[in-house]
C-alpha cells in the first residue's frame, strides 16, 4: 500500500481520532481534576496557579502535534498567533511546532507537481533538488532550474493534505461537542474551529496566495526598498507556486548581516517603515512577519515571502490605531476610549474603564513604563492577558493580527539590538521631518 | 514627574509668576498655568488653555514666558545675540489662500482635508521632542550653563513643549485644536483614507550625515532637532496665517469665526516655542563644545550656524518642492472630466505665488542676529 493510501485508511483516520481524543481528555482532566479536588476540600479552585498545567498540557499538545502532524502542526501554528485566546505557556511551546517537520519524501512531492501540471517534471523543470530548501505544516519549498536555464522556488503542497485537514477537523469537532456536553462550563471552542477551518481552506488554495503577493507586489511597485519574489503564473497552481529564486541574509542573522556590512538599525527602520506602509497606510498586510519568512539583501532590501496569512484591514482601521498609540503616548484616556470602539473593541457592559484599564496595563508592561510607540512581546502579552481577564467581549481579529505582527517585528528588532518603534520609522515622510535623525537614534 | 493639574488652584505664589531676573525655575513651575476661568472645548473634546474674561489664555506660560524673556535678556546683557532667520526664507503654504479658496469654491475639498489633517498629526508628532536622548550638557558645554534654558531643557521645557502639541491626560493639545479647526471650516469633512500613507511616503531621506564628527552624536543630534523644529516653528507663522484666512472666510468655511479663533489659539501657544528654542541655541553659540573625546574645543558659534543653516537649507526647498509636487498630482486627480480638471489646474497654477527659495544650491544662507 502506499503511504498515500495507507494515510487516509479508516484504520489510520480511526488511530489519528483516538489519538487527538486522548491528548483532549488528558488536558481536559489536568484542569478538571484539581478543581473537584479543591472544591472537596472546600477550597477556592479559581486560586489555583495554572502556570504549570498549561505547561504540560501545551507540552503533550506538542507532542502529539508533531507526532501526527498535518492540520495539528497548523493548528498549533494558529494558536500561535491567537494569544487573546490561549495562555501564554500555550503559544509559546505551540508556536515552535512549525521547526519541528521533517520533510517528506521527494517520491509525494513529484507526484503532485506532476498531477498538476499533467507533465513529467523534467518536461518543466531541466533541475530539480531533492531535498527541500524548507518544509512546513501545509508545504515544502524546493529548489529548481526552469528549461531555459532561470533557477526557481517550489513551493509544493503535501499530497493529500486537505483530507487530512478534513479528518483533524472532523474529530476535534466531535471532541469540542463531547467536551461541551459535559463540562459545566464550557469555554467556546466550536467558533475557534470554524474560524480555523475557514481559514485553512483559503490558505490550502496557493492561487489566493499568489493574488496576496501580487497584490502586495503592485503596492510596493515604486519601492526598490521591498522585493516581492515574482511568480511564474503559468506555472501555479492550487498546490503548487513557481517563484522566482531570492537568496538574501535571514533578517534575525546578525553575523551575517554584519560581515555582509549591513547597518542594523537601517534594517529595523526599514522593515518598520515596510510594513507601516501596509498596516498603516495600504490597508492589507503580510501578516506572519516571522523571522523566516524576511530576508535582507543589501541597500537594505527586504525580500518578503509567504503570503499564505495576508489581511485587509477595514476603512479607517489605520488611522484607529495610529490614535490609539497616540492616545497611549500622552495617556489621553477619552482619546483611547475612542480608538479602541473605532477599532471596533466592545464590552460586555459598555463600560469604558475597561479600554483604560487595558491600555494602563500595556503600558505597565512596557520597558519603562511609558508608551513611546514600540508594542514589545511583554506588551502584547500583557494586553491578551488582560483581554482574557476582562469581560471584553469582541476583540477584531485585524487587531489580534496587527498586534502580533507588530510585536514578531519588535523580537526581531531586539535580536538586531534595537527598537521597533512604530511611531518613530512613520517617516521618512516630508510631513513628520520633525521626527527625524534624532527622534530615531 | 509630579505637576499641578488644572483643577488644582494654583496657591498664591505660584499666581504671581516669576520675581523680576529670576533665572532658576522648577518643572512644576515651568508647567503651571495662568489662572483662567474656562476650559477650553474644541469639537466636543477638551483641550489645553482657557479663557479669562473672555480672551483666550495658552496653557503652561506661568513662569515660562517671563522666564524665557529672563533667559533672553541675560544673553543680550552679556552681549550675545539671539538668532532667527530673515522672512525672506519662509516659504509661503502651498496652496496660497486664493488657490485654496478656489478649490473649495469649485468642491474640491480633498486636498485641503488633507493638507489640515497632516497638519494635526505633525503637531501631534512634535511631543516626540520630549523623548530625545539629551547630551551630557554640563560635561560637553566648556562654560558653565547655570541659569539658562539649556539647563531647563530637561526641567521643564520640553515636557511643556510636548503637552502643548500633543496634549496631556484628561486633555487634547494642537494635535486636537487643529482637528478641531477643520472640522468647524470645512463642515466636519471626510478624512481621506490616504493621509497616512502619504505622510509616510515622501521622499526618502538617508541618515544624514555628520557635520561634526567629533562632538558626541547626542550633542549634534539635539543641536539639528532644535534647530529643525525651530525652522518648523517660524514657518508655521505662515500657516497660521494662510488658515485664519481660509478658514475665516464666510465664502468657504463653515463657521468662519470659530474656525479662525481656533487656530489663533493654536499660534498664541505656539509663541514661547520659537523662543526658547532660539534661545537654547543662542546659548549654545555663545559658549564652547567639548569633543567626545575631550581633547579638542569648538565654538559653539560654529556648530549652530552649520547645523541651522542646513536644516533651514532643507526645510525651505526640498519640503515646499515636493508638497507642491503632490498637491498638484491631487488637483489633477479631482476631477473624472478631463477637461475640467485640466481647466481647474490651469486657474489653480495662475493663482500660484511662485516663490522660490531666494538661494542657488551653491549659495550661502545668511541668518538673522539681534542684539542689545
Ligand atoms: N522565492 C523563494 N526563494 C528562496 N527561498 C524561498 C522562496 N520562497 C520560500 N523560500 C524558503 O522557504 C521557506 C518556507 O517558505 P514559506 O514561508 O513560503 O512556506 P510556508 O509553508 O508558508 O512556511 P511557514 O508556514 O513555516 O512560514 C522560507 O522561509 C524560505 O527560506
Ligand atoms: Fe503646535
Ligand atoms: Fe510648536
Amino acid at each position: 500500500m502506499s503511504a498515500l493510501r495507507w494515510i487516509s485508511s479508516p484504520a489510520v483516520r480511526f488511530w489519528r481520532s483516538a489519538r487527538i481524543g486522548y491528548t483532549a481528555a488528558c488536558v481536559w482532566l489536568r484542569y478538571k481534576g484539581p478543581r473537584w479536588w479543591d472544591r472537596a476540600l472546600g477550597r477556592d479552585p479559581d486560586a489555583r496557579d495554572l502556570t504549570r498545567v498549561h505547561e504540560r498540557n501545551a507540552e503533550q499538545i506538542f507532542e502529539t502535534a508533531v507526532h501526527l502532524k498535518g492540520l495539528l502542526i497548523k493548528m498549533c501554528q494558529v494558536i500561535g498567533t491567537r494569544s487573546d485566546f490561549f495562555p501564554p505557556p500555550y503559544v509559546k511551546t505551540l508556536s515552535k511546532a512549525q521547526d519541528q517537520v521533517p520533510p517528506r519524501d521527494f517520491e509525494q512531492i513529484r507526484r503532485v507537481v506532476e498531477e498538476d501540471f499533467g507533465k513529467p517534471l523534467d518536461a518543466v523543470f531541466s533541475e530539480f533538488e531533492t531535498t527541500p530548501v524548507a518544509a512546513a505544516s501545509l508545504a515544502q519549498v524546493h529548489a529548481a532550474k526552469l528549461l531555459d536555464g532561470q533557477t526557481v522556488a517550489v513551493k509544493v503542497q503535501y499530497p493529500d493534505i486537505d483530507r487530512i485537514v478534513r479528518t483533524d477537523l472532523t474529530a476535534m469537532r466531535r471532541i469540542c461537542r463531547i467536551y461541551e456536553r459535559f463540562d459545566p462550563q464550557p469555554i467556546e471552542l466550536l467558533p475557534l474551529l470554524d474560524e480555523m477551518q475557514k481559514h485553512l481552506e483559503l490558505e490550502l488554495d496557493f492561487r489566493r496566495e499568489v493574488e496576496n503577493a501580487d497584490r502586495i507586489r503592485g503596492l510596493f511597485a515604486n519601492d526598490e526598498s521591498v522585493l516581492i519574489p515574482a511568480v511564474h503564473h503559468e506555472l501555479s497552481t492550487q498546490r503548487v507556486i513557481v517563484m522566482e529564486f531570492v537568496s538574501g541574509i535571514k533578517v534575525t542573522d546578525t553575523d551575517a548581516l554584519q560581515t555582509a556590512g549591513i547597518d542594523a538599525r537601517r534594517v529595523v527602520n526599514g522593515l518598520m517603515s515596510v510594513y507601516n506602509r501596509m498596516i498603516l497606510g495600504f490597508g492589507f498586510f503580510q501578516a506572519d512577519p516571522h523571522p523566516g519568512n524576511i530576508f535582507v539583501q543589501p541597500g537594505p532590501r527586504f525580500v518578503i515571502m509567504d503570503f499564505g496569512l495576508a489581511k485587509q484591514l477595514p476603512k479607517g482601521f489605520g488611522m484607529g490605531l495610529f490614535e490609539l498609540m497616540f492616545s497611549m503616548m500622552t495617556f489621553n484616556e477619552a482619546a483611547m476610549i475612542r480608538a479602541f470602539e473605532e477599532l471596533g473593541f466592545a464590552t460586555k457592559t459598555g463600560a469604558e474603564d475597561t479600554y483604560v484599564e487595558l491600555a494602563r496595563r500595556m503600558i505597565g508592561a512596557s520597558d519603562d513604563g511609558t508608551f513611546s510607540g514600540e508594542f514589545t512581546e511583554e506588551m502584547t502579552d500583557e494586553l491578551f492577558e488582560a483581554i482574557r481577564e476582562n469581560p471584553i467581549v469582541k476583540v477584531p481579529t485585524d487587531f489580534v493580527l496587527v498586534a502580533r505582527a507588530f510585536s514578531l517585528l519588535s523580537g526581531i528588532a531586539h535580536t538586531l539590538g534595537h527598537r521597533a518603534n512604530v511611531l518613530d520609522s512613520m517617516g521618512p515622510g516630508g510631513a513628520n521631518s520633525r521626527t527625524e535623525s534624532a527622534f530615531s537614534s | 514627574m509630579a505637576t499641578p493639574s488644572i483643577q488644582t488652584p494654583l496657591p498664591d505664589e505660584i499666581a504671581s509668576g516669576a520675581a523680576p531676573g529670576q533665572l532658576e525655575f522648577t518643572p512644576q513651575q515651568l508647567l503651571a498655568n495662568d489662572p483662567h476661568e474656562e476650559p477650553l472645548i474644541a469639537g466636543g473634546v477638551l483641550c489645553h488653555g482657557g479663557f479669562l474674561d473672555g480672551d483666550y489664555v495658552s496653557p503652561r506660560c506661568l513662569f515660562r514666558t517671563p522666564a524665557i524673556q529672563n533667559w533672553q535678556r541675560r544673553l543680550l546683557d552679556e552681549g550675545h545675540a539671539l538668532i532667527s532667520l530673515p522672512t525672506r526664507y519662509v516659504p509661503p503654504h502651498y496652496p496660497n489662500y486664493a488657490q485654496a479658496k478656489l478649490l473649495l469654491q469649485q468642491g474640491v475639498v480633498d486636498p485641503i482635508t488633507r493638507s489640515l489633517t497632516l497638519i494635526s498629526i505633525v503637531e501631534g508628532f512634535g511631543a516626540r521632542i520630549r523623548d530625545v536622548p539629551l547630551p551630557d550638557l554640563r560635561g560637553e558645554i566648556v562654560e558653565n550653563i547655570d541659569g539658562t534654558a539649556l539647563a531647563h531643557l530637561d526641567q521643564g521645557l520640553l515636557e511643556a513643549h510636548a503637552r502643548d502639541e500633543a496634549g496631556h491626560r484628561s486633555e487634547g493639545g494642537h494635535k486636537q485644536m487643529w482637528e478641531a479647526a477643520r472640522d468647524l471650516g470645512l463642515d466636519k469633512p471626510e478624512v481621506p483614507e490616504d493621509v497616512l500613507l502619504q505622510m509616510m511616503s515622501g521622499q526618502r531621506r538617508s541618515r544624514p550625515e555628520r557635520a561634526f564628527p567629533d562632538l558626541s552624536e547626542r550633542m549634534e543630534a539635539l543641536i539639528s532637532v532644535m534647530s529643525n523644529v525651530m525652522v518648523i516653528e517660524i514657518f508655521a507663522e505662515d500657516v497660521f496665517e494662510w488658515a485664519k484666512q481660509l478658514l475665516g472666510d464666510p465664502e468657504v468655511s463653515a463657521d468662519p469665526a470659530a474656525g479662525a479663533a481656533m487656530v489663533a489659539h493654536i499660534q498664541s501657544d505656539e509663541k514661547p516655542h520659537v523662543q526658547y528654542l532660539r534661545t537654547a541655541l543662542s546659548e549654545l553659540r555663545a559658549r564652547t563644545l567639548r569633543s567626545e573625546d575631550g581633547k579638542r574645543e569648538i565654538p559653539g558659534q560654529q556648530v549652530v550656524d552649520e547645523i541651522f543653516k542646513r536644516q533651514l537649507r532643507g526645510m525651505a526647498t526640498q519640503r515646499p518642492r515636493e508638497q507642491r509636487e503632490q498637491l498638484r498630482t491631487e488637483v489633477r486627480q479631482s476631477f473624472e472630466d478631463e477637461a475640467r480638471a485640466t481647466e481647474l489646474a490651469r486657474q489653480f497654477d495662475s493663482l500660484d505665488s511662485g516663490w522660490v527659495f531666494p538661494h542657488r544650491d551653491d549659495e550661502p544662507i545668511e541668518i538673522l542676529l539681534e542684539t542689545a
